[in-house]
């Protein structure tokens, strides 16, 4: 659950970013929505706080560009709910900006100074 | 986004919101399971998805094809809009509509003339080439000289020779009078013309072997071979799709026809033919020789790729003087060189006229959209707080502009849609009062190609006002409900309303200029009275009428039946007369010799038309005889050898006023005549409508007996009978000595009229043009001033509380409204004095810069603006002070 008081990360950085969590988390095997986003969640201890519902236009987004495709089917408690699974572009993409993230993580860390630890409360 | 996508965007939206329900159900009963109520299990789960008509608006954003959405979003609005003011929309549609429509109406004549290409392949590269002369102003060559000059050193990729259209005759049953065109076997390559059906004639049936040869003296061949023309083709031969191989008996030759001409085709001087014969020369034809006369040619070709007419006409100066050496002395000083593209050929005269026109009807559609910006920006004036509104909550500038030129534009269209009927009514009239002589006028019509400019024109005058009336600082004093005027708004509706009485202006002057000269060419006195006079026109046919003799007694016959008919008080019989079409023959004034008096012959002199004339045409036309006496019935025995000269002839051989009873001869092998009068000099009316001065012109007597007869005649009849008793008299007469020979009856009245159609058509649409400037001037001149007496009427409170006068007040606001119409009218003159110099060749006894007209347009105008400031000005008048303070 987002804490109050904490700026929500705007624009390129958090949609980029939030990709690459979608895709990462999809990884493991086809998920649907809200087990996507308590991956997550978990996943970034915090950091990214951010509404599950902002999760539902980047999962469009991504299956827009091919990059997961999507199904109807049951959840663990018999519920009817979507699934997403990565396609093998979404898999290559995936790569792609693993690279790019991490160049850009190791030249904010230069900028930075190294000895700056992840920022929290 | 695909377009797919789009479409089931509704379905989408479903699968979402399924979806986002089925998350809050599973963190619903997740929250359930880590112990909290059901309530607010449901809400946790809800606060930590966020807002779900958020998200659900942003995926079907997403699908959504931003421009397309909010350009359908923005008409949807537009028009609510217009359904809540339908008098604001009605009105300016209504403008553009008349706007758009003229234009179209227009563009769909003079597109034909200036911008469609012609019917050929490539016409861009057609010319006509050879010589031209004061006496014929398009080229013209000789047979030798087309043959010597050839291609002009590669300059021309293929030459064409043109030997006129002639009468022809099918001569088996049903037996026609057909038009013949006479072409070299190169004519249909050269034009880019490929045959409906069969095929072109070969070189060989373009040769006197392959034909049967010259029948004439002037080469008029027509071999054994025959292209039929569409027409000829569906009318005569019921489109026979097997014609190609059929033989008919053409002027009793026995004549294949190989081939069909594609509907389209159009011979390069617009001549009418029903056929395309080959004009198989003789070898003879080709070579200079002073024994034997020369064919005279129409020469067209088409330029070698990337060769200009300048290098064109480079290219056949070399052979010029040559060619010269065979030009009979007289003529070496006037004539020239010319190579034309053949649309400059065809649309000589045209040009200037359908330039003038489109101009107008451009000016009329500026004035229209100037009016609709005008009506635009009040609206958008009293819009401004609802801008403002939108600008507050987030609306970008460009957003705005967008919704604003997307209201203009969908009013544009709506009122080009509307001026699409204006413009098809506006053709139907054109065509209705056109005259002949406007080439493709009858040809106009509403195709896809001037639907397209009526589209571009929309959009472009859409987008012209709509920029014009873009509200450009929504500025965040309209909020508070203070209406805010920035001083360049309101001066730039100003000078819109100035501007379009500027155009208005030249408009009008255009049109006083065009009605003046009307007026003067029906005040010319022509040197004759055509009022009662009646005309027929009698044709035999010269094939089955070949003996002189019995053409001879034909027309005694007529004459003695005609004579007798009641009500006639003049009966003539002659060859030609003033104003009928077929002209008359004519010799050259260097020809002309009087007895005692040496030859000098410098230069030909031009040409004299001369008439051969039964004693009665003078009192039959009204020619008044000026000195000498008229023709008697003495003067037609075939010894008699007497002329009158016209006074212009007659001042120039004789410039004393001597010439009665002198004797002269019309050529250098002709009888010596003597000349017993002197009759006035009739003016001519030129094909534009013109009247020209008087030329020079003499008279024979028709003779009992003569050498040569011309197979058509004409009788000039002065009665008191309308044309159709008068017609029905002759046609019964002329039936019963041939019943098949044609006759056509004219009043000469109405034979006047036709030939001022040209500058009365031109007249009349200036004239129309200019009425709906100064409609749609005066309209928006009255916008602007009443607007400016509401935004002016607290000012004009507080002066009137302060003890100013209803008077004052109104002369104050009429002031105003003189101020914007001296402004215009400054701009008009100097817009109309560098305007209407271009259209010179259109005006006749009148100078472009006419004072009394540019005075009386002045005055008309600012009478007509003071009338639309007058109801505005009133109501300044009226102002209640109580009223006007609390105003706002």
């Amino acid at each position: 659950m987002p804490k109050r008081g904490t700026q929500p990360l705007h624009g390129e950085v958090l949609q980029g970013t939030l990709d690459l969590l979608i895709l990462q988390t999809l990884i493991l095997g086809p998920a649907h929505g809200h087990t996507i986003a308590h991956v997550i969640e978990r996943r970034s201890e915090d950091v990214l706080q951010v509404e599950h519902g902002s999760l539902y236009p980047a999962l469009h987004r991504l299956e827009d560009r091919g990059w997961i495709a999507s199904f109807w089917g049951t959840s663990e408690n018999n519920r009817k709910a979507r699934y997403y699974r990565l396609t093998p572009l979404g898999r290559k993409q995936l790569a792609r900006q693993t690279g790019r993230w991490d160049q850009l993580v190791h030249a904010i860390n230069q900028v930075l100074g190294r000895a700056r630890k992840p920022a929290t409360e | 986004m695909s377009w797919s996508r789009f479409f089931r965007r509704k379905q989408w939206d479903t699968e979402r919101a399924q979806e986002l329900s089925a998350y809050l159900e599973t963190e619903t009963a997740d929250n359930i399971q880590r112990g909290m109520s059901p309530e607010e299990a449901k809400r946790v789960a809800h606060l930590k998805l966020g807002n779900v008509a958020r998200i659900r608006e942003e995926i079907y954003k997403m699908n959504s094809l931003g421009f397309l959405e909010t350009t359908l979003q923005d008409i949807r609005y537009a028009l609510r809009g217009f359904r809540r003011a339908p008098a604001f929309a009605l009105t300016v549609i209504l403008a553009i509509a008349l706007g758009i429509g003229a234009t179209t109406g227009v563009f769909s004549v003079v597109d034909r003339i200036l911008f469609r290409s012609l019917p050929y392949r490539h016409a861009d590269q057609l010319v006509t080439f050879g010589y031209v002369a004061p006496i014929e102003p398009n080229e013209f060559l000789t047979s030798p000289d087309f043959a010597e000059w050839g291609n002009a050193h590669g300059a021309f990729s293929s030459t064409a020779s043109f030997n006129f259209v002639r009468d022809c005759d099918i001569t088996q049953a049903p037996a026609a009078r057909l038009q013949c065109a006479h072409v070299e076997w190169t004519f249909l390559p050269t034009f880019g013309i490929q045959p409906l059906l069969g095929r072109n004639f070969t070189r060989e049936e373009d040769s006197p072997a392959g034909s049967a040869g010259p029948s004439g003296p002037d080469w008029a061949g027509g071999g054994k071979v025959a292209l039929l023309s569409y027409g000829l083709w569906k009318s005569r031969f019921g489109a026979d799709q097997h014609i190609v191989g059929k033989t008919i008996s053409l002027d009793d030759q026995q004549t294949t026809i190989i081939g069909v001409l594609p509907r389209d085709f159009e011979l390069p001087t617009l001549g009418e033919a029903d056929m395309l014969v080959p004009e198989a020369f003789p070898a003879t034809a080709f070579v200079h020789s002073i024994n034997r006369p020369t064919a005279i040619l129409r020469a067209f070709a088409r330029l070698a790729p990337g060769v200009t007419i300048a290098q064109a006409k480079a290219a056949l100066q070399p052979a010029f003087p040559e060619s010269l050496k065979w030009v009979p002395p007289g003529f070496r000083n006037e004539v020239s060189l010319s190579v034309r593209t053949l649309r400059d050929r065809q649309i000589e005269d045209a040009r200037l006229a359908s330039w003038v026109l489109f101009g107008a009807v451009l000016a009329v559609l500026l004035i229209a959209c100037a009016n609709v910006a005008n009506l635009l920006l009040a609206r958008s004036t009293a819009r401004q707080r609802e801008f403002a509104i939108r600008a507050a909550l987030g609306a970008a500038p460009a957003r705005l502009l967008l919704q604003t030129l997307t209201e203009s534009v969908a009013l544009a269209l709506a009122g080009g849609a509307l001026g699409c009927g204006f413009a098809y009514a506006l053709i139907k009239i054109f065509v209705a009062i056109s005259p002949h002589g406007i080439v493709h006028l009858s040809d106009a019509t509403l195709d896809l190609r001037v639907l397209a400019f009526t589209l571009l024109v929309s959009v472009i005058s859409g987008l012209a006002f709509g920029f014009a009336s873009a509200q450009r600082h929504a500025s965040n004093d309209a909020l508070y409900g203070r209406a805010s005027f920035g001083f360049s708004r309101a001066f730039f509706r100003r000078a819109l309303v100035s501007a379009q009485i500027a155009i208005s202006f030249v408009l009008l002057v255009g049109a006083g200029l065009l009605i003046r000269s009307l007026d003067n060419l029906e005040r010319v006195p022509l040197g004759m009275d055509t009022s009662g006079v009646i005309t027929a026109t009698i044709a035999l046919n010269p094939r089955l009428y070949t003996d002189m003799s019995r053409r001879q007694h034909f027309f005694d016959a007529i004459e003695q039946r005609l004579r007798q008919l009641p009500g006639v008080s003049a009966f003539a019989l002659t060859d030609s007369a003033p104003l009928l079409p077929g002209g008359s023959a004519a010799s050259i004034y260097a020809n002309i010799e009087v007895s005692g008096r040496p030859r000098t012959p410098q230069g030909t002199g031009g040409m004299v038309g001369y008439s051969t004339v039964t004693p009665e045409f003078f009192s039959a036309l009204g020619i008044p005889i000026v000195n000498g006496h008229a023709f008697t019935e003495a003067d037609r025995s075939p010894n008699a050898n007497v002329a009158i000269l016209n006074a212009v002839l007659a001042k120039r051989l004789f410039p004393n006023g001597d010439a009665v009873g002198k004797q002269v001869r019309f050529g250098p092998d002709g009888a010596w005549c003597t000349i017993v009068g002197v009759a006035g000099g009739v003016k001519y009316v030129q094909n534009n409508g013109f009247i020209s001065t008087a030329e020079s012109e003499y008279y024979l007597p028709l003779h009992h007996s003569q050498s040569f007869v011309d197979s058509e005649q004409k009788i000039i009849l002065r009665t008191s009978l309308g044309p159709a008793a008068v017609a029905s008299w002759m046609r019964s007469t002329v039936g019963s000595l041939d019943p098949t020979v044609p006759v056509t009856v004219d009043s000469m009245s109405e034979r006047m009229s036709q030939l001022e159609a040209r500058p009365r058509f031109n007249a009349a649409l200036l004239g129309i043009f200019a009425a709906l400037g100064i409609l749609l001037a005066a309209l928006g001149t009255y916008g602007v001033l009443a607007f400016l007496v509401v935004q002016r009427t607290r000012e004009i409170g507080v002066r009137m509380a302060l003890g100013a006068h209803p008077y004052h007040v109104q002369k104050m606001i009429l002031a105003q409204g003189a101020m914007l119409a001296l402004a215009g009218l400054v701009f008009g003159v100097a817009g109309a004095f560098a305007l209407t110099r271009l259209m010179k060749s259109l005006l006749f006894g009148v100078t472009p810069a006419d004072p009394a007209i540019f005075v009386g347009v002045a005055v008309f105008l600012l009478l007509v603006a003071l009338a639309a400031c007058y109801l505005p000005a009133r109501r300044a008048m009226r102002v209640d002070p109580l009223v006007a303070l609390r105003y706002e």
